[in-house]
């Protein structure tokens, strides 16, 4: 580079502009990064968003992250993550962070701070008095997937054994329940049976109601790292981005899915593609399913589904004579008003051909949330900690005597179901709510009515990263929680991996751990020598292992979170004994023993009902819901914090509509059209595309005016909410001379 | 323990960072996050004639956008700042759905119109590696990078006043490191290639995807390449979703006022046979503050003007510098003309002025001519800054009749103006009702051209700058009868002058320029902020 005096007066190539961008080697592996953004240290913890659960390595100076990039050695994600995992630290720096705790004076509506006593002894106060005047069911709390596993024990155990409540629930009732239902139903407990190495393996991947390339970039991935150029299979109505690499796709009518697999699963048995050594040795129920299906003929399920005959066979074929098969469903098979018996129709086809328990196979669910397998475990909600239940009287003493706690205070019941419990705070049976971490007023379906049910309590606690979600606005009480980086603890993933989350953050002002926030409430109450065990987070993990001991999720062979953070994660189970490496990515099943006491697996199955609310002359359209893209999370409340996640996603909402119906209906593209249900209404710009089907629409899930539309259906098992499909109509927004269209923003 | 000692303590707790204690990892156990790109590389550095490009497989690319935010993590960009951006293509033929994710960054052009269009050579294209790299602290903000790129790459930042913009990694490269988005990308679509850097050139049609611009502009390098066919009809998820440009206002006072001033300088050499020296005067001062209160307002644009003077760098190639260097003249020459006229006078007034500048006054119809000159020149080269963007909204003939049309306008209405002033005053004038009638059948012809072309242009959707008309009817609705209004108050003031006695025909000619220079302000904006840029696909 020419550094001549004259040269350098006329060209400017150094200076503290050009210094900002320059890299230097940023050690820990990093390669060249900004000299300003220099680490002295890095470490490793899982993120946050997602159920991946991939490695994230943080960059610290002095303990505190100030960058991030995704961990190589991580056995997950290799060296990669999706824009959320990216940008996780930004939603950490946003100035609506709740930094005290927050009390509302109920005649001014205004909020004020307070101290911690003094909203622990509110809370207690009014918790107390719910329950001394109206019992141990009129108060519930409704949690999330979202915190760490120690975190959610703690908060059943205090809620249920300390304060003596009876109900409550976690937003994974809305992601999750049903393949928590389907697969205690059909394997005997709740356990996805696979690693992502199976996703390396597989000859024939079958995607249901899944979008993995959106919602999950990095399992992607590792399809995309299969080398045995397998079929790739979606059924989905849309021509999703998975769609669109798959080698097959069929766009089967929306809620047809259980008549589809229904189809499917008689031409298996017609053409003889049954692995019947394996359904003999290790099933029960193929006969009669057998029988249950000879109504499933290809000339019905063609009808129903829309899919042709010969389409039908083409996957039957696929299914039964392509070799390893993996079937793999997410919301769109467990967001319906029958998706626990879709999720097992799925589970029956891996069964009767015999792929289950080896490399490449699997009837398996991907989850939604970080730690939705961390709440089916330890949420203490529809299951007692542990995977263990409530209604038995063993398990309930095993519990109490692992906590040292007296077993009487363990409920002998389940908890209502999140829609029950909505349902009695509306008769008034429950006074008292207290939400944690989750954004009920944006997310439930149809939460047009959500609003005024929740008006109806005596006092709402809303435990949360940010006074700003719409939930927390209408609280009576917000108490500020540190978020995932700002505390320890552990997130259980999809593949039943327990990973390692790392204080690298200092939380804002007086925000404290959700786990601290338990030991304070505790406190308050009087009940804290019931916890005294759960000192730290760490020492909670020791407590969760010996709930785990013999249960077929035991992982009480995992010593500490070192020996976590030293292996990369270790999937569950790992009993005590077995090898401190064990093989980085583990299956179920490889013994074709399930958890029922006769070991065989349940082939579970019923005809399928019509859908809740099918398109008519006045609501013509139906309207699917989903994610709208990688860069959006849940209601936004963290993935909006970042500018540059917002950048990778329209600001307004969109709504896809195929070209002929928006020629019909007159609306050009980006136009602003009216959307509406017998529920509500909402307004977002056409987005017009053939990716969507005629007389469907697509709405993204993220914005509030979605689940205003969405019809409350629920899946009678599972108590799952059928987010999936409501019957709407589409107008076109006239808009005012002048006025500005929603989508076309003005720049600059 | 009280309620108080254990909150403290949980306070505390909180507070420490134990993490580097109880988990930080050393350097030799871990993987080199960077080694295992190579790949995705050239196997060797380019040759000569060979240079760096991106290549992008749109069959890998299934929409996570992961590249975006590690380019923004790993080159710690500011917040708002992004150098890779993501769009959409799809098709609207029935039952064939298409959709498709593009990832687009700077496509290091072969024949980059933003270092063309550099006044200071902020831009250079290293000799050995093709990257067209900015040189981040020779940059002044002028900001014509932006107008020049048809692909929305180099990034104006407000508080740090320069562009920048993707650099392809060349730090990393260098050290036979992956660039970012290349390290970032979960199924390895994006890849840096090794291309010609003298292909044959692509043809008019030719362009790298659906709705991106022809290739044979700048001929960018990346490559887009698909074993599945792009369907025909296959167009950006924005098309038609037109965004209003940032308004420059700056540069419209800037705009405004330069073709005043040309316009009257233009005028003057015909009046200094006609004139009194004190009208010559007052006209050459008025043009004189208006084009250097225009050149005043255009540095107020520059995010760093200390650094313009090195605009003498860009004249092979960038009509800024050219605009720069005119205007130079230009303003030399109207010094020297309103000297002269000021020598003119000077007998009359007397004024302790060096003998040398006395020599001056004869002279003033040369230097009025020569400014009428340079200001004629000095429009036509603001007029080729915005021509040679090839935006569809700036082409030559529209912008030339807009600032021609201004320079004739404003100068013989600014000219009638301060003539109706003098003539107020008591000095005798002849010819105003002559230059009242020039500007009215300009403004009115002005008015009717731009009308008929945006009901025009309006109706036909196949017309490149169809979008501006759309632009027009949909965030400046009542832009037609706001300049309406100003066009018929402006003639009606100046009509009436026509009739007027001296005094009152002076303030209604100042209405009237008040109404004709709001008018022309406000034309100038829509020039802005209507003219939609070209783009790469973009999102719904």
């Amino acid at each position: 580079m020419n550094s001549h005096p004259v040269s350098t007066l006329f060209h400017r190539r150094h200076g503290p502009i050009t210094e900002d961008l320059v890299l230097q080697p940023g050690n820990f592996g990093l390669g060249q990064i900004p000299a300003r953004l220099q680490p002295d240290a890095t470490t490793t913890l899982v993120c946050g968003f997602c159920s991946t659960g991939c490695g994230l390595k943080a960059h610290l100076r002095e303990g505190s992250a100030i960058n991030l990039t995704p961990d190589p050695d991580y056995p997950v994600n290799l060296g990669m993550a999706c824009p959320k995992g990216w940008e996780a630290l930004a939603p950490l720096d946003a100035p609506d962070r709740a930094t005290t705790p927050l009390l509302r004076d109920r005649l001014t509506g205004a909020f004020s701070p307070v101290s911690w006593e003094t909203a622990a002894e509110r809370f207690c106060g009014e918790f107390r008095r719910i329950r001394e005047t109206h019992g141990p069911e009129a108060a519930a709390f409704l949690s999330t997937g979202q915190i760490v596993t120690e975190e959610m024990a703690l908060l059943g155990a205090l809620f249920k054994f300390g304060m003596g409540f009876v109900h409550c629930d976690s937003n994974t009732r809305q992601c999750m329940a049903t393949s928590a239902t389907a697969y205690k139903e059909s394997f005997g407990f709740d356990a996805p049976p696979f690693a992502y190495s199976d996703f390396e393996q597989s000859d024939v991947l079958v995607f249901v109601g899944a979008n993995p390339c959106i919602a999950h970039p990095i399992m992607w991935q590792r399809v995309l790292r299969n080398p045995r150029k397998p079929q790739i299979i979606v059924v989905d109505p849309r021509a999703t981005e998975t769609a669109m690499a798959a080698t097959q796709h069929y766009a089967i009518r929306p809620r047809s899915d259980l008549l589809f697999l229904y189809g499917i699963a008689h031409l298996l048995f017609a053409n003889g593609w049954i692995d019947a050594g394996f359904v003999e040795a290790h099933t029960v129920g193929a006969d009669a399913f057998r029988s249950f299906l000879a109504d499933y003929t290809p000339d019905r399920v063609a009808e129903g589904t829309g899919i042709p005959r010969e389409r039908l066979l083409q996957l039957a074929r696929t299914i039964g004579t392509g070799g390893r098969v993996s079937f793999w469903w997410t919301m769109g098979v467990n967001q319906g008003h029958e998706s626990t018996r879709t999720a097992q129709a799925l589970i029956n086809l891996a069964l009767l051909t015999g792929n289950i328990g080896k490399p490449g196979t699997g009837a398996n669910s991907i989850t939604g949330q970080c730690n939705a397998m961390g709440s089916r475990l330890f949420g203490n909600v529809t299951s007692l900690l542990g995977g263990h239940e409530f209604t038995h009287p063993e398990h309930r003493a095993k519990v109490a005597s692992i906590l040292q706690i007296d077993p009487s205070l363990i409920p002998s019941q389940a908890s209502r179901a999140y829609d029950q419990i909505l349902e009695d705070i509306d008769s008034g049976k429950i006074r008292a709510l207290w939400v944690i971490a989750t954004n009920s007023v944006h997310s439930w379906i149809n939460h047009g009515r959500l609003r005024s049910i929740l008006a109806k309590l005596d006092f709402l606690v809303v435990q949360d990263l940010y006074h700003s979600t719409e939930t927390a606005q209408i609280a009576d009480l917000i108490l500020p929680a540190a978020g995932w980086g700002e505390k320890e603890g552990t997130f259980i993933n999809s593949e039943r991996r327990i990973g390692l989350v790392k204080k690298v953050r200092h939380a804002p002002g007086q925000a404290l751990a959700d786990f601290q926030i338990f030991r304070l409430l505790a406190h308050a109450w009087g009940c804290q020598d019931l916890f005294k065990a759960w000192s730290s987070p760490e020492a909670a993990f020791q407590i969760l292992k010996r709930l785990s001991q013999g249960q077929p999720c035991d992982f009480s062979g995992i010593r500490d979170y070192a020996h976590l953070d030293a292996a990369g994660g270790i999937q569950w189970p790992l009993p005590e004994g077995s090898p401190s490496a064990p093989e980085p990515e583990r299956r179920l099943f490889e013994d074709g023993r399930f958890f029922f006491p006769d070991q065989r697996a349940r082939m579970v199955f019923e005809a399928p009902r019509p859908e809740p609310e099918p398109p008519d002359a006045d609501y013509p359209f139906v309207l699917l819901t989903g994610r709208g893209s990688s860069a959006q999370w849940h209601t936004l409340s963290r993935t909006s914090k970042s500018a540059c996640l917002r950048s990778l996603a329209p600001e307004h909402p969109w709504i896809e509509i195929h070209p002929e119906d928006a020629e019909h209906l007159g609306i050009s593209p980006h136009a602003a059209v009216c959307i509406r249900s017998r529920r509500g209404a909402t307004t977002a710009a056409a987005f017009v595309t053939n990716t969507v089907q005629r007389g469907q629409v697509f709405l993204p899930m993220h914005f509030p005016g979605v689940n205003q539309l969405t019809f409350p259906a629920f899946d009678p098992y599972s108590r799952q909410p059928s987010y999936k499909s409501c019957a709407v109509s589409v107008i076109p927004v006239t808009p005012q001379p002048g006025s500005r269209g929603v989508g076309e923003t003005p720049r600059g | 323990m009280s309620d108080s000692t254990l909150l403290e303590e949980l306070l505390r707790e909180q507070h420490t960072l134990s993490a580097v204690e109880r988990f930080s990892r050393v350097h030799d156990r871990l993987t080199d996050r960077t080694g295992s790109f190579t790949q995705l590389l050239p196997a060797a550095p380019p040759i000569p004639g060979q240079q760096y490009a991106f290549a992008v497989n749109l069959d890998l690319c299934t929409g996570c956008k992961a590249c975006v935010t590690a380019c923004h993590s790993l080159n710690g960009l500011d917040p708002l700042e992004n150098w890779r951006d993501t769009g959409l293509l799809r098709s609207l033929t029935p039952d064939q759905p298409y959709q498709q994710t593009v990832t687009t960054a700077c496509h290091h052009c072969l024949d980059p119109a933003c270092l063309n269009g550099c006044p200071v050579q902020a831009y250079e294209k290293d000799a050995s590696t093709g990257v067209v790299r900015h040189l981040d602290d020779q940059c002044i903000g002028c900001q014509y990078c932006v107008l020049k790129c048809p692909y929305d790459v180099p990034k104006y930042s407000e508080h740090r006043g320069i562009v920048r913009k993707c650099d392809l990694c060349s730090q990393r490269l260098a050290v036979g490191e992956a660039p970012a988005c290349v390290q970032a990308c979960p199924s390895s679509a994006i890849t840096i290639q090794l291309v010609d850097r003298h292909p044959p050139k692509p043809g008019p049609s030719e362009a790298m995807l659906p709705g991106a611009f022809p290739s044979d502009y700048t001929q960018p390098t990346t490559r887009y390449f698909s074993e599945r066919p792009i369907p025909p009809d296959a167009l950006p998820a924005d098309a038609g979703a037109h965004r209003l440009e940032s308004a420059h206002f700056p540069l419209v006072v800037m705009l405004v006022l330069t073709q005043l001033a040309a316009g009257m300088f233009a005028f003057l050499p015909f009046l200094v046979s006609l004139l009194s020296p004190q009208a010559l005067l007052a006209l050459a001062s008025c043009a004189f503050l208006a084009l250097h209160a225009g050149l005043a307002a255009s540095v107020l644009h520059l995010g760093r003007p200390l650094g313009a003077w090195r605009f003498f760098l860009g004249l092979r190639t960038s009509w800024m510098s050219r605009e720069i260097l005119v205007f130079g003249a230009f303003s030399g020459s109207t010094t020297l003309t309103l000297a002269a006229a000021i020598a003119a006078l000077e007998p009359a007034l007397k004024l302790p002025f060096p003998a040398v500048f006395k020599t001056l006054g004869p002279h003033l119809l040369l230097f009025s001519s020569a400014s009428a000159l340079l200001g004629v020149l000095s429009v036509g080269a603001s007029a080729m800054i915005y021509i040679d963007t090839r935006r569809p909204a700036w082409s030559a003939g529209p912008t030339s009749v807009r600032f021609f049309g201004s320079l004739l306008l404003l100068g013989t209405a600014t000219t009638a103006t301060v003539l109706s002033g003098l003539a107020a005053a008591g000095i005798a004038i002849p010819a105003i009702p002559a230059i009242i009638a020039v500007a009215m059948v300009v403004r009115l012809g002005l008015w009717t051209w731009e009308t008929q072309r945006n009901a025009r242009l309006l109706r036909d959707p196949g017309h490149p700058a169809h979008g501006t008309a759309r632009l027009l009817r949909k965030y400046y609705s009542w832009s037609p009868r706001l300049r309406l209004l100003l066009v018929l108050g402006a003639t009606t003031l100046a009509l009436a002058s026509l009739s007027a006695a001296p005094k009152l025909a002076a303030a209604l000619q100042a209405l009237s320029l008040l109404f004709t220079l709001c008018a022309q302000l406000l034309d100038r904006t829509l020039f802005f902020t209507t003219a939609a840029a070209p783009r790469m696909p973009g999102r719904p």
